[in-house]
């Protein structure tokens, strides 16, 4: 082996031996990439303690002692915990946002190839005035205009429909009852079967050459489906409470690091044989040893779950979903919260459980406390606050634009060719765009729509200049509570990187998938 | 039915409707949904705008503050030399390169008969009156378009709709230059100045504040300066032509680079009016022109000297070496920026001074560039003898203009040196940049900015101190470093394989495969995106407001709403706002359309 | 004298093995011209001789100097050897006359006056000095290949390696980098030439060889390997090609 690399190696010349001056230049790169890293840290470290605020994290576990605006906690007990409800602020404008953008961005690059002159002209201006503001002035303004409205006073109390006011903006919301996650469990199963039913009347037409009507049928079957779910058919659920019931007991009854231990090895022996696999795969063929980026994206997302595993299995997660589900104290055992989770699920699954699962909850003004202030009542209806309606408004107005013209660009790239090739075979316009066009628009469109996802994620932090309490403006508090920049700065750098991967992975999956099937 | 009457089938105008808004029943439905909801937002604009309740001379009063903050009055000289440098700058670029595009008399009348029947479109569709929501909550009509107001302006746009509509098919062959209509357009926009009265901000004859008469003239004292910077440019418009007809090729590389160096210029010394002493100026900079000047006179002699040739690698070697060390050592900047010029001059000479000729046009520009380079760097680095009040001279639009101009310069760089390497074949240097890119593009560019105001001084040496404003640029050069990259690796991913492999047999060495065959495709593939990112960048730049830098946007949220002197503007954000956002809209949307021209004019892409 | 000399060349991309150790000389002045069924490994073969590919095993001598992974060697050798590929690969954003003379002055660090001389005089050579200033866009096909033969020329090479120089070319384009090939021929230049044009072969070839899966099957002179070849694999080659 070393002769065979050591070939035709001339010890006189080897300073221009090209793989002597690659592997040299590398080294010296990573030298001094690592000497300025090491040196940018220990500067910090060396400042940092000359300061009076040593680097620390305690303060995670340290009473914060100011409280968050809003959120699902807003006296949080531990800084660690106002960090969550930020996350938690952050990922609900993240994806209510994702939501809407795609929706109303769909729409309005449609509409921005509608040969409707009017149409198009209106969804082009309201793009161009969009995207050339700045998002900040944006948010800002939608802020503004909301805190111009009247603040509430003593006369407005009472029960109301729908109110906008300098506090925010009230209106009714279904309020979940005790039958809604049976429910909604249902409803999953309604839509998988409503899926079953279209697939096989299309093969039934496939294979008899009539019109069998697959979209009627389907949407016949999710009709009457969850017609008898709201009528009570949610009941049969019940049948996974039972089992999470007696999987819950068997949990409490083994000694939890036997279970952690194995689970662990069985993930860690998963991801590693995969792993192989994966080098394996690529030792063949014409790209010896060279793996493509898409290789390194399923090793590294298979370490990660690996880990991933590693972790859930020794940090109480089941116990943090319970406790969302349940509102019940934490309580850490050596355990991980499996059966409690179980538990949970038992509990929210059960057969005696009755009643509508959703019930329209309408909004009221009241007195705030014994202050002579008026503030609409937290537990009526829905208030979306100035700053979370300002943040969302302008992010997911701001990304639906772009996302209008990824969706717009996209269509308008495969329509050329293909739509001549389309009406060549006889299709109609709309069987054209279903069938023909859409299909691999989306797939052209997939990757800049993910970016857009990704910017939308990130522009969720201005919402920390109209003090929206997002993971960035809870952080900002908590350090200038305790004087913790760097840990705070770690913290989000962290949050930030995981929210990126989480998005560009489910992105990637689906790009994957779609290549495989064009295969 | 009436679709297929005459006038919908034979008429031009008639066809017109038919196919493009009533083609089918639902798209005549779509027709007058879009057109309501077009209709009702723009009353409801107007009456937004129009609403007694809005105090618009919170904006105009506060022109200057928005544009340079607390700029001293007496340097105010400063602000019109920069000004102008740029208008110049542009009469002669567009002098130079113009296309000779011409447009007839009749084109001309077309686009103001647009115009003027959008005006009496507008006019006509604007709503009488506006809602006003008092405190009680209740709710009160105030009109805010009277009709003689209304019929004022529409009877002569109509009149004058008319009289373009029927001008536009004059048959005369006169054809007028787009540029010189442009500048006209232009021209009048500044003679508006002497007439058209906004209300604005006047001092007294002890220099105090008093609230004015509410119809002065745009800023009392503008139209002059203007209307000389009007005339310099007309001028170097015909320079610029003159220049074009002569057919002078050098002004086609001087012009680029004289954009280049202007705001550069602008910032070291015009506006900046550093303090400059002659000392220093004796005691380094002219020495080290001298020692720069001899060294670089003596490469371009001897570069293609035989018996120097073949110690050429140890030479460059060691060169790169020498001014790594110099860049590490505690020298004076100018010295280390210097160096960097010269190691480049080391690289390029032995491919241009092989002749007399070459050798003294090297030459030439080697000391011109020294003396730029000095120039500027002892500008910049000296202390300013302007004295504001908020410590900074840069505020307000000055300020963002300098975070945009000055964070694309600085990311450009860093993003084509991140995107070589993430493409590179080498893994250690792949993986490295690979890390780098990413990590600083998923975390969004506030906290990076936060990075910079509260912890970037904790990882600087002790003694070194930089401010606010430097901090945020050393930031952002990163940020969209990271983000041109990802642009530039996609242009350099565009490249065939053909290209390296024909550098390769023609005996380029990796260097010069990469610069003179690699990169200029690339960049040239993506100057779209390129400019779309500088664009995202002179948005950005608003960001800073949050941390506490006075752009633009800080004065208009929080400045100006919290003014009680010479007149109360307590709580007026929403006009602040409206006024940015046209404010960039503006900017952004002129400079995206200029681009898109220009790249058509560059005719890109040529394969 | 042999200016090139290979002995046992092998190489391989991953488990596939391209080249199965071909040994071959090619005199100075020596026309060649190497054909083959798709995939046979010409290809790969000539772009080993100036290191566009890193073969594996065996040796390659190229005037004198062996290739190996010394960088001096590898840029004299590559300095030595000109090279013609299918695709043309000229560089888009510069004009013809750049083209040409971007290696004589940044490599060979020749004066811009003298090698915009020598580039006219090349161009006049390949028939077309009135595009010198055109963008390669703007050229037609055989008029590109052309200038890529000029560009190469410009290093003043000794050796020309043509690959497929016509395969991406229309028909009536053919003939005229054909000419143009087979003057360069007649002017005494050392070439190596992979092809499927049977005619240039017959008519300007010293020696005509013909791989298949990696290997060398035969190597002739062009009258005896059209009419009478010794091997089986060439006659079926001839058989579907003529």
């Amino acid at each position: 082996m070393l002769g065979k690399v050591l070939k035709n190696f001339d010890i006189r010349t080897f300073w221009r031996d090209v793989r002597f001056l690659k592997w040299a230049g590398q080294v010296l790169f990573l030298i001094l990439f690592a000497y300025s890293l090491v040196l940018f840290v220990q500067t910090g470290i060396n400042n940092l303690q000359s300061t009076n605020i040593p680097f620390s994290f305690d303060f995670l576990g340290d009473t914060p002692g100011v409280s968050i605006a809003e959120g699902f906690e807003t006296l949080p007990d531990s800084g660690l915990r106002m960090l969550h409800v930020g996350m938690f602020n952050m990922i609900r404008i993240m994806i209510g946002g994702i939501i809407v953008a795609t929706i109303f961005g769909t729409l309005l690059g449609i509409a921005r190839l509608s040969s409707n002159w009017i149409v198009e002209k209106a969804a082009t201006a309201l793009l161009e005035v969009v995207r050339n503001v700045p998002l900040l002035v944006q948010i800002l303004f939608f802020q503004a205009f909301l805190l111009a409205f009247p603040r509430l006073e003593e006369r407005d109390r009472g029960e109301i429909m729908f109110h906008v006011s300098s506090k925010g903006i009230a209106y009714p919301w279904p309020e979940r009852q005790e039958s809604a996650f049976m429910f909604f469990g249902f409803l999953l199963l309604t839509i998988y079967l409503a899926r079953r039913v279209f697939k096989w009347r299309v093969s039934l037409l496939e294979k008899e050459g009539r019109d069998t009507n697959p979209f009627l049928w389907s949407f016949l079957t999710f009709l009457v489906l969850t017609f008898g779910n709201w009528a009570g058919g949610y009941k049969l659920m019940g049948i996974i409470g039972l089992i999470s019931g007696y999987i819950s007991a068997i949990f409490d009854s083994i000694p939890s690091i036997a279970y952690q231990g194995l689970f662990s090895a069985i993930a860690v022996f998963f991801a590693f044989r995969y792993i192989r696999k994966q080098i394996r795969n690529t030792d063949t063929g014409e790209i010896r040893g060279i793996l493509s980026d898409d290789d390194y994206f399923r090793i590294i997302l298979s370490g990660v779950v690996a880990v991933f595993v590693v972790l859930l299995m020794f940090m109480p997660f089941g116990q943090n979903i319970t406790y969302f589900l349940e509102g019940d104290e934490l309580f850490y055992k050596s355990n991980w919260g499996m059966p409690q989770f179980f538990d949970g699920v038992a509990k929210r699954f059960d057969f005696n459980i009755s009643g509508p699962p959703v019930i329209m909850s309408y909004p009221e003004i009241v007195q705030a406390g014994t202050t002579k202030f008026t503030r609409y009542s937290p537990d009526l209806g829905k208030v979306t606050t100035v700053g979370y309606f300002a943040t969302w408004f302008g992010v997911t107005l701001y990304t639906a634009i772009f996302i209008s013209e990824v969706v717009r660009s996209g269509i308008m790239a495969i329509s050329k060719g293909q739509s001549e090739a389309g009406l060549s075979l006889g299709l109609r316009r709309r069987s054209l765009l279903r069938l023909i066009i859409l299909p691999q628009a989306f797939r052209v469109m997939l990757p800049p729509m993910g970016n857009q996802y990704l910017n939308l994620a990130k522009n969720t932090s201005l919402g920390v200049a109209v003090a929206y309490p997002e993971v960035v403006a809870v952080g900002q508090t908590l350090y200038n509570q305790e004087g913790q920049t760097l840990p705070v700065f770690l913290v989000w750098m962290i949050f930030y990187c995981s929210i990126s991967l989480s998005i560009s992975s489910i992105i990637n999956y689906y790009n994957r998938k779609m290549k495989i099937v064009e295969r | 039915m009436i679709r297929d009457s005459k006038f919908f089938i034979e008429n031009p105008y008639g066809r017109w409707v038919r196919d493009n808004l009533f083609s089918s029943s639902s798209s005549a439905f779509l027709t007058f949904f879009a057109g309501f909801m077009v209709i009702y937002s723009y009353r409801g604009i107007v009456g937004f705008i129009l609403n007694p309740e809005r105090m618009w001379t919170s904006v105009t009063y506060n022109m200057k503050l928005y544009m340079i903050l607390a700029y001293p009055d007496e340097a105010m000289i400063r602000v019109w030399l920069s000004v102008g440098l740029a208008l110049i700058l542009g009469g002669l670029s567009i002098g130079f390169y113009n296309s000779g595009k011409t447009i007839s008399l009749g084109g001309i009348f077309q686009k103001l008969f647009t115009i003027s029947a959008v005006i009496a479109i507008l006019i006509a569709l604007a709503p009488t009156n506006t809602n006003v929501i008092q405190n009680d909550g209740s709710i009160e009509v105030v009109e805010i378009i009277p009709q003689d107001v209304r019929m004022l302006i529409l009877v002569p746009s109509l009149v004058l709709t008319l009289a373009f509509f029927f001008l536009r098919n004059v048959k005369i062959k006169n054809l007028f230059n787009t540029a010189k209509v442009n500048l006209t357009y232009f021209g009048l926009i500044i003679a508006s100045l002497y007439f058209i009265k906004i209300p604005t901000i006047s001092l007294d004859s002890s220099g105090e504040r008093i609230i004015p008469d509410p119809f002065l003239p745009i800023a009392s004292t503008t139209y002059i300066p203007w209307t000389i910077l009007y005339v310099g440019m007309l001028l170097f418009f015909f320079i610029g032509s003159l220049l074009k007809n002569r057919d002078i090729k050098i002004m086609a590389r001087l012009i680029p680079i004289s954009w280049f160096l202007c705001p550069l210029f602008i910032f070291s010394w015009i506006f900046k009016k550093p303090l400059v002493e002659l000392n220093t100026v004796f005691s380094a900079d002219i020495p080290s022109i001298l020692v720069f000047g001899v060294i670089g006179f003596l490469i371009i002699r001897f570069s293609d000297n035989e018996s120097v040739g073949v110690y050429r690698t140890p030479i460059n070697i060691g060169f790169l070496v020498l001014s790594i060390v110099v860049f590490l050592l505690p020298l004076v900047f100018i010295f280390k920026a210097t160096m960097v010029l010269l190691l480049l001059l080391l690289i390029v000479s032995p491919a241009i001074a092989t002749t007399k000729e070459g050798k003294r046009q090297l030459f030439i520009v080697w000391v011109v560039s020294l003396f730029v380079l000095t120039f500027l760097i002892r500008g910049a680095s000296s202390d300013t003898m302007l004295v504001t009040p908020t410590g900074s001279i840069f505020g307000g639009f000055s300020l963002t203009w300098l975070l945009a101009i000055f964070g694309t310069y600085a990311s450009f760089p860093l993003g084509l040196a991140l995107a070589l390497g993430r493409t590179s074949t080498l893994p250690v240097i792949r993986i490295i940049c690979t890390g780098i890119i990413e990590i600083v593009r998923s975390v969004p560019y506030i906290t990076w900015l936060f990075f910079a105001s509260v912890m970037l001084t904790v990882f600087l040496p002790a003694g070194v101190e930089f401010n606010l404003i430097i901090r945020v640029l050393i930031l952002t050069a990163f940020f969209s470093g990271a983000y041109f990259a990802e642009y530039i690796r996609g242009g350099l991913q565009s490249i065939p394989k053909g290209q390296y492999e024909a550098a390769n047999a023609i005996g380029m060495n990796p260097f010069q495969r990469i610069f003179l065959v690699i990169v200029p495709q690339a960049l040239r593939t993506i100057i779209p995106t390129l400019v779309g990112s500088v664009i995202t960048s002179f948005k950005d730049s608003s960001l800073v407001a949050i941390i506490g830098l006075f752009d633009i946007l800080r004065i208009g949220t929080s400045v100006i709403p919290a003014q009680s002197q010479p007149v109360v503007f307590i709580g007026r954000n929403l006009e602040q706002l409206v006024f940015l956002s046209f404010f960039f809209w503006v900017f952004t949307f002129v400079f995206s359309r200029r681009s898109m021209k220009f790249e058509k004019r560059l005719g890109l892409g040529e394969r | 004298m042999s200016i090139i000399k290979t002995v046992d060349v092998k190489k391989w991309f991953g488990d596939f093995q391209a080249l199965k150790g071909i040994s071959m000389e090619v005199a100075e002045g020596e026309v060649l011209v190497i054909c083959g069924p798709s995939g046979s490994g010409k290809s790969t073969f000539i772009r080993c001789i100036n290191r566009l590919e890193q073969h594996q095993e065996g040796e390659i001598v190229v005037d004198g100097i062996e290739l190996t992974n010394d960088l001096k060697n590898i840029e004299a050798i590559r300095s030595e050897v000109g090279m013609v590929f299918q695709s043309f690969n000229l560089f888009p954003h510069l004009t013809v006359m750049q083209n040409i003379t971007l290696a004589p002055i940044w490599v060979r660090k020749k004066s811009r006056s003298e090698s915009e001389e020598k580039a006219m005089e090349l161009l006049e050579r390949v028939g077309i000095p009135e595009q010198a200033q055109k963008f390669p866009g703007q050229l037609s096909g055989g008029q590109q290949q052309r200038v890529a033969i000029a560009r190469a020329l410009a290093m003043e090479p000794k050796i020309m390696l043509f690959d497929e120089p016509t395969s991406a070319l229309d028909p009536e384009m053919i003939k005229e980098v054909l000419d143009a090939m087979k003057e360069l021929a007649e002017s005494g230049m050392t070439m190596i030439v992979v092809t499927h044009e049977m005619g240039f072969a017959k008519e300007v070839a010293d020696r005509v060889m013909l791989f298949d899966e990696g290997l060398m099957v035969e190597e002739n002179t062009p009258n005896e390997f059209f009419d009478n070849p010794k091997n089986d694999r060439t006659k079926l080659f001839l058989s579907q090609i003529l």
